[in-house]
């Protein structure tokens, strides 16, 4: 154990500085991910082939690869097109990508979780489909959908660590930047062992705590 | 009003309605009858294209609706439907069941869907439950604000799929009560039910339809009183005896 408290002390607002990277990539990320999600998964329950297929594709080549893979064909192949991102543009349109795929099986879910008599009782009242999704089915699914949505975004919290590897200073890589500074490996782990459960832990109580009122409710 | 020509729906295999022919008139009330799983809510549901018809052609005031290129979301504001599980949706109150689609669809706006809301809640004697959720009202209470919610969009035609249904024998009343009110003030309407005493008391005619056919038609007294066909004979007999 190399555990140095002066060296935990002093870590931390450097850690503070690479959580507020990694809040900023997850938010941002997510918050595309959900917009892109919603078509993605719109698209999917379409009856229309050329919606539904691409989606579909989208989809499963996202979740059956490796995001680090996603992230440095978007960092290091795509500047031989002649497309030159910075690190954190790359790692932002990355990680949104990625987060797309998943929201989109989320609002897949949610939507299709809905009575199929409320999309009924809107069309016969003369509602297109798209009045029917938006006054009727998307704001009783969103509601079902805000817990998988929390998840996504505690899940997106750690996986923007993968950020790193693209030169992203986030949580993870100021403290192994410290690591390498300090020669100590448990101080500044520590404390951004501490950070992560900070930013995840109330979150994750957040969703069980709507997941339960949802249960009541219905 | 309504026309129906030799009308065949199959769910793949399933041949579910095998040429229906009907004609409603304009303030004419027709009930169907007939067993569970005879095509009644597949025929109603065909009439305003939640479900494609395989085969056959429906008219709407001489507006063949089973025509592709028809704008179905024209056609559907003209035919008002209540379903067997109310369907109310569940996230918005009682008055705004009834202005969504007033609002939305028709554009209307919202003081004066607002206030017409209000007057339907009146008819149906529920006026004191425009700020209640779904979740809060019996079911009686619910179908009565799906009936408001259909007449929102002032339909020529109302479909009535099994309203009393899924409610508890005390609160019937009430809705047939309100659709009572409908016919007597002249709406058009095809109600599929099993209240035997409602129908005859309602109906201007009554088919019976069973196995997706058409079996017998005809006026409530010689329905009820001197039906000729043996099916027809047969579920009577089981359906009043209970
Ligand atoms: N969407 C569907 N897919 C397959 N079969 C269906 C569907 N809807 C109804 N059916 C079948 O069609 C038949 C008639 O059903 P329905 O019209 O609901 O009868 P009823 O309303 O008279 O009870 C039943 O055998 C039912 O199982
Ligand atoms: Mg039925």
């Amino acid at each position: 154990m190399d555990f140095n408290i002066n060296i935990f002390i002093e870590s931390i607002p450097y850690l503070l500085r690479g959580a507020l990277v990694t809040l900023r990539l997850s938010i941002i990320s997510v918050g595309i991910g959900v917009v892109l999600g919603l078509f993605i998964g719109l698209a999917r329950i379409s009856k229309r082939y050329i919606f539904r297929i691409p989606a579909t594709l989208y989809v499963e080549v996202i979740r059956g690869t490796p995001l680090l893979m996603q992230l440095l064909i978007i960092y290091y192949a795509l500047p031989s097109f002649g497309i030159n991102l910075g690190a954190i543009t790359a790692a932002i349109v990355g990680l949104s990508i990625n987060s797309a795929a998943y929201t989109g099986e989320i609002f897949r879910g949610g939507i299709q979780s809905i009575e199929k008599g409320q999309m009924e009782a809107a069309r016969s009242l003369g509602m297109s489909y798209f009045q029917a999704m938006r006054y009727v089915i998307l704001p009783q699914a969103f509601r079902r959908i805000l817990p998988p949505l929390t998840n996504e975004f505690v899940s997106m919290l750690k996986e923007s660590s993968l950020a790193s590897t693209l030169a992203v200073t986030e949580l993870l890589r100021a403290g192994r930047e410290i690591v390498a500074w300090k020669a100590n490996v448990f101080s500044p782990f520590l404390g951004v062992t501490l950070i992560y459960l900070l930013m995840t832990l109330p979150l994750t109580r957040l969703s069980i705590w709507m997941e339960k009122r949802l249960k009541t409710s219905d | 009003m309504i026309k129906v020509v030799n009308l065949h729906k199959k769910f793949k295999n399933l041949h579910v309605l095998k040429g229906i022919n009907l004609e409603v008139k304009k303030g004419e009330v027709l009930v169907i009858i007939g067993p569970s799983g005879g095509g009644k809510s597949t025929l109603l549901r065909c009439i305003n294209r939640l479900e494609e018809p395989t085969e056959g052609e429906i008219y709407i005031d001489g507006i063949k609706i089973t025509d592709p290129k028809i704008d179905i979301n024209k056609i559907r504001q003209k035919v008002g439907m209540v379903f067997q599980l109310f369907n109310l949706f569940p996230h918005l109150t009682a008055l705004e069941n009834i202005t969504l689609a007033p609002i939305k669809v028709k554009k209307i706006d919202p003081k004066i869907a607002k206030e017409k809301a209000y007057d339907l809640l009146r008819r149906v004697g529920l006026q004191d439950k425009a700020n209640s959720y779904p979740s809060q009202l019996s079911g009686g209470q619910q179908q009565r604000i799906a009936i408001a919610r259909a007449l929102a969009m002032e339909p020529e035609v109302m479909l009535f799929d099994e309203p009393t249904s899924a409610i508890d024998p005390e609160m019937t009343k009430e809705v047939l009560d309100v659709i009572r009110e409908l016919a007597h003030d002249g709406m058009t309407m095809i109600i599929a039910t099993h209240e035997m005493g409602f129908a005859r008391e309602v109906a201007h005619r009554i088919i019976f339809l069973d196995q997706g056919q058409i079996v017998e038609e005809g006026s409530p007294k010689e329905f009820f009183e001197n039906p000729k066909e043996e099916r027809t004979i047969e579920f009577l007999s089981k359906i009043l005896s209970v």
